[in-house]
């Protein structure tokens, strides 16, 4: 089980299962002192006055850190920009007086114990200075401006829908959606002396975390070492830097102590989201089922300082064949906390919109929804008039309908049931972008056949620690358990932040270059062995495997590792080796996948249960099945979360979160997920990199609310056109 | 008089006599003992990411009760093992679940990790039928939410680590941790603190009634699946709380022909196999309760003394005529459970007067019963609403038997959870084949609850689906097969597995 394309268990499973697995409010410290964070009540205005008096009366408190009273940090806005950040001026926590939106810190207290520290949180009295707010998406439809970087159009898109056979119009609206991680944001800050800090935090990148807090607080990057070695899920809310790091370090700098800052699971709904959109799709088909005209506007929110934009639209003129697209991409500044990228951003909004009007168009072409999607295939993306680096979509449609029995399917709504309950088979397609970042790695392998691999990235749970080890076992010929990992330390070779489906071919493709310069130094030290068969050996002629240095034209000559570096009198080889992407603009690099969903819905009382889902990917090579299948199933029961249950609820009266806990923000619990079939579709691609990785992180998620909103309409006849699709939507 | 509590902690007894009376367990193992294995995923017993194991003595029994420790006090454990993630493995040897939670990748971030392997660890020493088939899987690890997993592979390496019968260390050492468990049983009261601060544990209904009498301000405690969250939500500081767990007395249920009754410390777990024997639908409706974790501490009488107008239990009570058992100083009192709720947040209950049992009469002849939960998310979440219908019909045949008697009760439907009085007035003397006048009772609905809109359901939702549920509940009863009417399963082949 050690080589790329084998099911490994997953290296890390022990620590997982024991508890050993440390996160980042579980490190020790000395004198450690505990932060609990005061927030604001109001969504906009400023503070006029805070009364520290109680707070500070209850013993154990040590401080209450607020605007007025912290230590130094950056004034200029640009030093709180970190690696991810969109334009605009980054939210400056407890910087100034100024509210930019509810429930966003006005103060830390500082105490001597946690029950303490969050006691006295409630103790604190804050008065405002209230200015009228705005939250609500749709109210400001009319004051929203272009967001940068548009996809350019092609044809003329109006006068060929306004000329089409066949024309879909429609809005879709999906809500502000959080990511939940299981574990709450927070931060240790080892206080050590001297200006240094070591710092547990959770975050998707250590480096960019490591880099903000220098920039914010004028230290030397090599003093502020960020480690993040283990992190309970993240789905994009550790993109950046929250407001729990510099809160945490303003505490120790403040106290000249280490100070631990968890927050609330309720304060997990003060920072970043997937913002609420209202999309506008129009569709223009000739009656045979081909496309004339793409016409994709979104209308997005923002915060009053930052304007996040994702890519929402694009995706539409990338899937299907069609001569004319236009696309719209439009911002609303709301007093809420900026955005930030959730699992799939962008590509599980757009798409959400896109399949669902294919599907309704496929209802006015009556055309079954494959055979529409078939008919609009393309191979050639043509946004950028470019082939894909390799694309078995075809593949997909064709392995997905057969495991389904989608042939079976009865096109009519309401034509099909099972006992009480209506039936309905729906389907959609997925695509994601197959990214790669620059990364660098480092091997270092010693005498006795170990090797230790390196890198910054970090393991928000997908399983980067398998996945590295299993890339060097596989280019070192070693045993799985021969290879060791480090990562989640700011001190490591550079790697970007872990998101957007990257991971696996970033850091797998600059172990697989650092593999290759450790091999070149091995077949060297081979031909140094006293008689050695690989005495003409050239770097390229030999490969390692089952810890030999074997050469390719006779396998019988061969070299161990340990005598060829005793040769060289070697005790250990470091190679450290930078990976980047080849993509020269030639061609297009997307994972595609394609899903189909079965519900069963109570006629009566319209209780949606989602009874089978087949999701069939192409991604490329897969490096762990078993991994693999996992981030998939996970990434379809969060697209079933996005159907069926997720919505932030914001009273706008308050301009406030409502639902902030995982009583009423509902994640799919484990009942709600039935049979969930996985298929990886072999999809070779010489062209991507040279592992051939795409990555699967987010691909699970595109599409799968459309397959499960299109059989919702499938069973009932009704189409919900605003996610998430609850009992009281489909009571018609 | 006992001025600590007493746990079972790796072997070893702990004696702790400082608490304060609002730390909870998971801070006293995360911050006091520094074993962070245990994770706190919510601080409000949503997730199960906190689960820990109490090995504990339920009479004769020796139980494995997996808990919330994020929303328990430490207090509330007195006389229990607390076994976390931590304990499981031995030697480098990794427990059955462990092993299978890691061969079958039961395990991405690995955060709920801890809390699906602690509750599948209870599940591994509990289940009673071999092997553990999905559905009981299912139902046990409703209390658990992971993001990542998307479940399968945790249910997996459940059906997996069950499939043979419990052989493990843990079960070895039974015999040793009975002694040690029996030895810890006393009947002192405990009392940690001073006057004005303290975390109290009578043990008598006597000491109970006179310490509450003398502290009317103390907060009762059972299960505090509640007033956890009062603390950890809301922040706020109780500086007396009576604990009613070792009170004894109230941990009793009394099975008797006519009735059974449950003392106001009987955990919904231990309830739920004589609540499923009454009545299928109410074995159902208490499989539906929370999760797992939660029905282990939580009360049948905690459910009721609340107040709570989305409590699932009361309005299958009150539709049952449950009576309620109150007890202030040494007057005892007695009332129809529907009476207790008077409004929004207030209850029929004096200073210094507690809940002491609850008493539901079993069916006479000619009765039937019906109950159905919504709510939004199927599993693990607040009813949006709850119906509960009881019925007894003149003469011996079904089939268009008359209605001579109704009792209909809501959650959900107002501020409180309430009987549909108009509702009821118009379904009797109807019968059961007449649909039309049927329908005009159904119709009463309207006149007997005006819903609101929340998060849960919009108010036309509710009344509709009100109306739908009594529709249901008069077809079953009337004899149509469950088949087009159940919101879930068949009654006729409803199974629910004893806790």
């Amino acid at each position: 089980m050690t080589r790329i394309g084998t099911p490994a268990s997953r290296v890390d499973g022990r620590a997982k299962v024991t508890g050993a697995a440390k996160y980042a409010a579980e490190f020790e410290a000395e004198n450690l002192a505990y932060g609990a964070v005061v927030s604001s009540r109001v969504a906009k205005g400023r503070v006029v006055g805070i009364d520290l008096r109680d707070a500070l009366g209850v013993e154990g408190v040590i401080d209450v850190l607020t605007h007025e009273n912290r230590p130094r940090m950056a004034r200029s806005k640009k030093a709180y920009e970190d690696d991810i950040a969109p334009g605009g001026a980054p939210f400056r926590p407890l910087y100034d007086d100024k509210i930019l939106y509810n429930a966003q810190p006005v103060a830390l207290v500082l105490a001597e114990d946690w029950e303490t520290a969050r006691y006295a949180a409630s103790l604190v009295r804050v008065d405002y200075e209230q200015e009228a707010h705005v939250t609500e998406l749709e109210s400001q439809r009319d004051e929203a401006f272009d967001a940068k970087n548009s996809p350019k159009p092609r044809g003329n898109a109006e006068k060929a829908f306004a000329a089409a056979d066949v024309q879909h119009e429609a809005e879709y609206w999906l809500p502000i959606e959080h990511h939940n991680p299981m574990e709450m944001h927070a931060a240790t800050v080892i206080y050590e002396g001297k200006g240094k800090l070591t710092i547990y935090d959770k975050t998707q990148g250590v480096q960019n975390s490591q880099a903000y807090v220098a920039s914010v607080f004028r230290l030397k990057q090599d003093d502020v070492r960020v480690i993040s070695q283990f992190v309970g899920g993240a789905f994009g809310s550790g993109l950046r830097p929250q407001y729990h790091l510099p809160l945490a370090v303003l505490g120790a700098l403040a106290l000249k102590r280490s100070v631990r800052l968890v927050l609330t699971r309720q304060q997990m709904f003060t920072f970043g989201y997937r913002p609420g959109t209202i999309q506008r799709v129009a569709l223009g088909a000739k009656s045979g089922g081909t496309l004339d005209a793409i016409m994709h506007d979104a209308l997005a929110m923002t915060s009053q300082y930052e304007d996040f934009t994702e890519h929402v639209t694009n995706w539409s003129g990338a899937l299907y064949k069609c001569a004319n697209a236009r696309y719209g991409h439009k911002l609303a500044r709301l007093d809420l906390a900026t955005p930030i990228d959730m699992r799939a951003p962008g590509g599980a909004t757009g798409v959400y919109a896109l399949e669902c009007a294919m599907d309704e168009l496929a209802v006015a072409l009556k055309l079954d929804p494959l055979e529409l999607r078939l008919r609009c295939y393309s191979d050639r993306d043509q946004n950028e008039g470019i082939p894909f680096s390799s694309k078995k979509l075809r593949e997909c449609y064709r392995q997905g309908a057969d495991a389904f029995g989608w042939d079976k399917r009865n096109g009519a709504p309401r034509s099909m049931r099972d006992g009480s309950e209506l039936v309905g088979w729906g389907m959609a397609t997925g695509i994601w972008e197959a990214m790669q970042q620059k990364a660098s790695a480092r091997i270092v392998l010693t005498a006795n056949g170990h090797a230790e691999v390196a890198c910054a990235f970090t393991d928000i749970g997908p399983g980067t620690y398998t996945m590295m080890a299993q890339v060097a076992a596989d280019r070192l010929g070693l045993p799985l358990e021969n290879v060791t990992v480090k990562l989640g330390d700011s001190t490591l070779p550079q790697a970007p932040v872990e998101g957007g489906s990257w991971t696996a071919a970033s850091a797998g493709n600059a172990i697989a270059l650092a593999c290759e310069g450790v091999r070149t130094q091995l077949v060297r030290f081979a031909r140094k062995v006293a008689n050695s068969p690989l005495a003409d050996a050239k770097p390229d002629d030999a490969a390692l495997v089952d810890g030999r240095i074997v050469s390719k034209q006779d396998s019988s000559c061969s070299v161990s590792i340990p005598d060829a570096m005793r040769a060289a009198n070697k005790e250990r080889i470091e190679q450290e080796a930078t990976a980047e992407s080849n993509d020269d603009g030639k061609h297009a690099r997307y994972t595609h996948s394609a899903i189909f969903a079965e519900v069963k819905i109570d006629e009566e009382l319209r209780i949606v249960r989602v009874t089978r889902i087949v999701n069939a990917v192409a991604a490329g090579r897969i490096i762990n099945p078993k991994t693999a299948r996992s981030q998939i199933l996970g990434g379809v029961v969060f697209g079933l979360g996005m159907a069926l249950h997720e919505e932030t609820q914001v009273d706008h009266r308050l301009g406030r979160i409502v639902n902030h806990n995982l009583a009423e923000y509902h994640v799919p619990a484990n009942a709600d997920v039935h049979d969930i079939e996985v298929i990886f579709v072999d999809e070779p691609d010489e062209i991507i990199n040279p592992l051939g990785v795409k990555g699967v992180g987010e691909i699970g998620v595109v599409g799968t609310a459309a397959a499960i909103a299109n059989a919702i309409w499938h069973a009932t006849g009704i189409r919900v056109r605003d996610l998430p699709v609850t009992v009281d939507k489909i009571l018609g | 008089m006992r001025g600590e509590i007493r746990i079972l902690r790796r072997g070893e007894v702990v004696k702790l006599s400082g608490i304060s009376p609002t730390l909870t367990l998971l801070d006293y193992l995360r911050l006091t003992e520094r074993a962070t294995g245990t994770k706190e995923g919510c601080a409000e017993g949503d997730c199960g990411a906190c689960t820990v194991v109490l090995r504990r003595l339920r009479g004769e029994r020796l139980v494995y009760e997996p808990v919330n420790a994020c929303i328990l006090f430490a207090g509330q454990v007195d006389g229990c093992e607390i076994i976390t993630v931590e304990d499981l493995a031995r030697d480098g040897t990794l427990h059955p679940v462990q092993q299978a939670m890691v061969d079958l990748h039961g395990s991405q971030c690995g955060f709920c990790t801890p809390g699906f392997v602690m509750a599948l660890f209870a599940l591994y020493h509990r289940a009673d039928t071999r092997p553990v088939d999905r559905q009981r899987v299912n139902d046990w690890i409703a209390g658990n939410l992971c993001r990542c997993t998307g479940y399968r592979p945790i249910v997996d390496a459940a059906l997996a680590a069950c499939a043979e019968t419990a052989n493990d260390w843990f079960s070895t050492e039974e015999p040793d941790v009975r002694r040690t468990l029996g030895d810890l049983k006393d009947s002192e009261d405990i009392f940690i603190g001073t006057r004005e601060r303290f975390f109290a544990a009578p043990a008598s209904i006597t000491a109970l009634a006179k310490l509450y009498f003398s502290h009317p301000d103390a907060t009762l405690v059972a299960g505090s699946t509640d007033v956890g969250l009062w603390v950890t939500k809301q922040l706020r500081d109780l500086p007396k709380m009576i604990w009613l767990g070792r009170v004894k007395g109230l941990e009793e249920i009394e099975d008797r022909r006519d009735a059974v009754s449950f003392g106001a410390s009987v955990t919904l777990a231990e309830a739920m196999p004589y609540l499923a024997a009454l009545d299928r639908d109410l074995g159902e409706l208490t499989r539906r309760f929370a999760g797992t974790q939660v029905r282990m501490a939580a009360t049948v009488g905690g459910n009721i003394a609340n107040g709570s107008p989305i409590g699932d239990l009361p309005p299958a009570l009150i539709a049952l005529g449950a009576t309620l058992g109150l007890q202030r100083g040494d007057r005892p009192r007695t009332l129809p459970l529907e009476s207790y709720f008077l409004d929004y947040g207030k209850q029929d209950r004096a200073p210094g007067e507690f809940v002491r049992v609850v008493r539901i009469p079993k069916f006479g002849e000619g009765e039937h019963f019906r109950c159905y939960k919504i709510s939004k998310r199927f599993d693990s979440d607040i009813s949006a609403v709850m119906g509960a219908f009881k019925l007894r019909l003149d003469g011996t045949r079904i089939a268009g038997a008359r209605i001579a008697f109704a009792r209909i009760a809501f959650g959900g439907m107002a501020a409180i959870p309430k009987r549909a009085r108009t509702t009821e007035k118009a379904l009797i003397e109807t019968y059961l084949d007449r649909p039309d006048t049927l329908e005009e009772a159904i119709e009463a609905l309207a006149q007997d609850f005006s819903p609101i809109d929340d998060l849960r359901a919009s108010a036309k939702y509710r009344l509709d689906a009100a109306r739908a549920l009594l529709r249901r509940a008069l077809a079953e009863i009337g004899g149509a097969s469950t088949r087009r009417t159940r919101v879930v399963g068949f009654r006729e082949a409803a199974d629910v597995a004893p806790a």
